[in-house]
């Protein structure tokens, strides 16, 4: 595939500290690593997406191969920033579980329908699949297309649907 | 199926809309839709509607605008200079890119759910990319089961109305008719003539001992009648117990054939399945329908099916007989029935609530020891023990609370519904005392104590009707699970009329095999080559070249997408499948023997072989040394799965097994790359002489296990890129082959 403006790698992932190292949104709206020696563009992929989502974010190429280790965000220039920004946005994206609707079971899954922050959604769970906890102290549900689900604190939400999560959190 | 899966289940449509279709078709210029995607999230990520089609020359996207109508925007196909994947935790984004430093040409957001269909979308625009043309299937089947297939993975079957399951289950007992009406007959005679003895006692009260005692009827004849009634009595429960007998003995047994017919039914389909279907389905829970399930169906239709229907009879009968004895006292037995039914049913609900959550925390306590037991080495080498038994303790407690809690709530709500059951015992005496004063109508003392012993008939038929939802649930779900292996369909199937090659000479030609797991991604592509009897094929190349999946299209374990697979000139499709696995033989990686002796192991294909046979053929196999040093030789158990036995020991009793089984053509799957090096030169040899005389498919990543190779396949990104003999392929300066070799031999 044909990179906007590709030039050679560097053999080892920069870190982020090195002020030589930008990132931009391209005008294709892919999101470009700017280097001394040319650009190329990257995916976001968050190290730690649940125990520290905004720090350690690992840029790498089409290959899946990483070109930068960003530590911590707040080391890039604004610019840089603003452009992380929005690329953290869609990669940590998951559906924010604001109501739960219904909970019913079938011969081998869990049927679940929720009001999203995103809007109504009906999914499905295996019978022995839990909501996790995080070390956030919200629940995260994964079902069985692999869309995740997270509800940031259960024990504020509505009465109706503390009940019927009651046998699914602590 | 799987449209009725995405409209029962996932509240999106099953296909494009055919709003939506027209308009993608007006703007392709009247040419079809190839395939599409559902695009759920829009720009600012919320769950919107979009679709993003494919045509022959055409992309389209269709977004609804304000209005609701559907704006639709196509570009040419040859526009697009890339197409690129962005997947996140839950939102993946494509774009379709046109000329360096103009905007895409497309962008979409979906989430993991619809990933599946615009993989399929990003594989055929990428094929297109690179010069090649992708035929698919019709386009709406495509995308349902794109999207439908993680549901269908996870339960292979649309949960039918509960009573077309029952209904179909039952059909089970037809074949025991005979045993089935007497079952039903005994537990009828058995229900009614308890309905006999309350009676009796309140007819003996009144016009026997009443009469007797003053002074209206002659003490002999009181007395005869009296001994009369109690004769009855005795006989009753005589007949009832017979009865009961009779019925027990009868629905156990026969809820044991139909148990045994539907695990015979369901083992006998889970044979004839493909591969493909085991792929998609956990062997626990294969195991668990032939067994837990049918079991449970077995106590459903023993037991649960009479005893249901029978309560049901006794709760009416019962409140009928109350009602004609003394229509007073018989409303105020009747009226709080519906309740207490109602309550136990409630209960049942609660406790489900509660089991969920305990069942939950109890996969806790399983997690850690699953974790543990088998990891236990690296508990210890870590010293980690201390903490782990924290843990495990942490959960266990937990878990016992919860059991506590489920203990509490059944040990309080029993006692009180029995307690509000005598409430209303008590209630009918506060009735009926006055009346029995000579208040209000008359109530014979007979009538009274009559009422007074059905009343007490009330208890089982209510807690049995209580429980029937969740009988029937249970029943329905285990009945479910194995109807949905029964209904699932083998992939590979055999044609009318099958051909026989008697014996199968060996010579395997592909002609133009393309082939797909999901009927969209080919993991072959246009691959063709003869191969002659006798010939030793080596298959080799970076992973997920296809090496496998040739193998197994040539062992017919699923049909090609395109092309034909020819086994002495017969399209393999058009074989007797049995028939022409008994000639082809495996040697797999990770040999599996099964629970048994060695001898049995061996003669696994051949049952019926000689012992000679036997020892000839683990001779070849370099195994008969081994096998004579275990304690038992040919009749040592080999534990489950042989792992009693060492990984280069359990090959070569394989091997063994393959040479006995003699068959035409032999694969060999990467048959020494898991044994240590003497092993390997064990195996080798081994190798040597079982090949000898057979078209052979050898899989290696030891490329220096195949020298001796007649010609070497190399399989690169599902294509044929090379074959030659090893000297042949060495010689290629830039070749694929070559470039494997020499980096093998630096890693030596």
């Amino acid at each position: 595939m044909e990179l906007t403006s590709t030039t050679e790698l560097p053999a080892h992932p920069i870190k982020a500290r090195a002020p030589a190292f930008s990132l931009r949104r391209a005008v294709d709206g892919r999101l470009v690593a700017m280097t001394a020696t040319g650009s190329v563009a990257v995916r976001l992929r968050q190290c730690f997406p649940w125990s520290e989502p905004r720090m350690h974010l690992s840029l790498r190429d089409e290959e899946d191969n990483e070109i930068a280790l960003i530590e911590d965000p707040a080391s890039l220039d604004p610019d840089s920033q603003r452009a992380l920004e929005d690329a953290l946005a869609e990669a940590g994206f998951v559906l924010e579980v604001t109501h739960v609707l219904d909970i019913d079971e079938e011969v081998e899954i869990r049927h679940w329908t929720v009001e999203t922050k995103q809007g109504r959604r009906t999914f499905q769970t295996h019978l022995d699949d839990w909501p996790r906890l995080l070390p956030s102290g919200g629940r995260l549900i994964r079902d069985v297309g692999g869309d995740l689900y997270h509800l940031a604190d259960p024990k504020q939400m509505d009465k109706r649907s503390r009940e019927l999560l009651w046998a699914f959190v602590d | 199926m799987d449209q009725q899966i995405i409209s029962r289940y996932l509240e999106q449509p099953a296909e494009l809309p055919a709003a939506v279709r027209s308009r993608i078709e007006e703007s392709f210029g009247g040419e079809p839709v190839q395939l599409y995607g559902l695009a759920d999230l829009d720009h600012s990520l919320q769950l919107k509607e979009s679709w993003l089609a494919l045509g022959p020359r055409h992309v389209a996207l269709a977004r609804p605008d304000a209005k609701g109508s559907w704006n639709v925007r196509a570009v040419e196909r040859s526009d697009i200079r890339a197409v690129q994947d962005a997947p996140g935790l839950s939102a993946n984004t494509l774009s379709l890119l046109g000329a360096p430093n103009e905007p895409p040409l497309a962008v979409v957001r979906y989430t993991q759910r619809q990933r599946g269909a615009f993989e399929n979308i990003r594989f055929v625009l990428e094929e297109s990319l690179a010069g090649r043309t992708v035929a698919t299937d019709d386009a709406d089947s495509v995308y349902a089961e794109a999207v439908a297939r993680p549901v269908r993975d996870a339960q292979a079957l649309v949960a039918n109305r509960r009573t077309a399951v029952i209904l179909r289950l039952l059909a089970y007992l037809k074949p025991y008719r005979t045993q089935l009406t007497l079952g039903f007959s005994a537990a009828a005679v058995s229900t009614l003539v308890s309905l006999v003895p309350p009676y009796l006692a309140g007819y003996v009260i009144d016009q026997v001992v009443r009469p007797a005692q003053s002074g209206g009827l002659d003490r002999s004849v009181a007395s005869r009648i009296a001994w009369m009634a109690v004769s009855a009595m005795a006989v009753l429960f005589v007949v009832r117990e017979a009865a009961a007998l009779v019925r027990l003995r009868l629905m156990s047994v026969l809820g044991e054939w139909v148990a045994r017919d539907l695990r015979a039914e369901l083992y006998e389909h889970i044979q004839r399945l493909s591969v493909a279907f085991f792929s998609r389905k956990k062997t626990g829970s294969l195991i668990t329908r032939v067994t837990a399930d049918t079991d449970r169906l077995w106590d459903f239709l023993a037991f649960g099916v009479v005893d249901v229907s029978l309560s049901v009879v006794m709760l009416l009968g019962l409140s009928v007989v109350l009602l004609v004895l003394d229509w007073r006292l018989g409303l105020v037995m009747t009226v709080p029935v519906p309740l207490f039914i109602y309550a136990i049913y409630w209960h049942g609900e609660s406790l489900q609530r509660l089991f969920i959550r305990a069942w939950r925390k109890w996969s806790r306590v399983t997690d850690v020891l699953s974790d543990t037991i088998p990891g236990i080495r690296v508990v210890k080498a870590f010293n980690q023990e201390g903490r782990e038994i924290v843990r495990f303790d942490e959960r266990n407690d937990d878990v016992t609370d919860e059991f506590n809690r489920i203990h509490r709530t059944w040990t309080t709500f029993w006692p009180a519904l029995m307690f509000f059951v005598h409430a209303t015992t008590v209630l009918v005496w506060m009735f009926a005392l006055p009346r029995l004063l000579g208040e209000g109508s008359a109530l014979s003392a007979g009538v009274f104590v009559s009422f007074l012993l059905y009343a007490t008939m009330f208890i089982n038929p209510i807690e049995m009707i209580g429980q029937m939802a969740r009988t029937m649930n249970r029943a329905t779900s285990s009945a479910h699970r194995v109807f949905e292996v029964l209904d699932s369909k083998p992939e590979v199937q055999d044609r009318p009329a099958p051909v026989r090659l008697t014996p199968v000479r060996g010579a395997v030609r592909f002609e133009n095999v393309t082939f797909a797991y999901d009927g969209v991604r080919q993991v072959l592509r246009s691959i063709s080559f003869d191969v002659a009897p006798g010939e030793l094929i080596g298959l080799v190349g970076p992973s997920g070249g296809g090496k496998s999946t040739i193998v197994n299209l040539i062992a017919r374990f699923y049909d090609v997408s395109g092309g034909a697979v020819k086994i002495d000139g017969v399209d393999v499709r058009a074989l007797d499948t049995g028939h022409y696995r008994e000639q082809l033989g495996m040697v797999l990686q990770d040999p599996y023997l099964f629970h048994g002796t060695v001898l049995e192991n061996i003669r696994y294909g051949l049952p019926h072989a000689s012992l000679g046979e036997v020892i000839a053929a683990a001779k070849a196999a370099n195994a008969h040394d081994f096998v004579c040093k275990l304690g038992q030789g040919y009749d040592t158990m080999v534990g489950e799965r042989g792992h009693t036995l060492s990984g280069g020991e359990r090959q070569r009793v394989s091997i063994a097994r393959a040479i006995l089984h003699n068959p035409r053509i032999l694969i060999l799957d990467e048959a020494t790359s898991s044994v240590d090096t003497e092993t390997e030169r064990e195996i080798q040899e081994a190798l040597e002489r079982l090949i000898a005389g057979r078209t052979v498919f050898a899989i290696a990543h030891r490329l220096s296990t195949l020298r001796r190779a007649s010609r070497l396949f190399v399989l690169e990104d599902g294509k044929l890129a090379e074959s030659g003999t090893h000297r042949e392929l060495l010689g290629k300066h830039d070749g694929i082959y070559r470039r494997l070799y020499e980096l093998q031999l630096q890693l030596q």
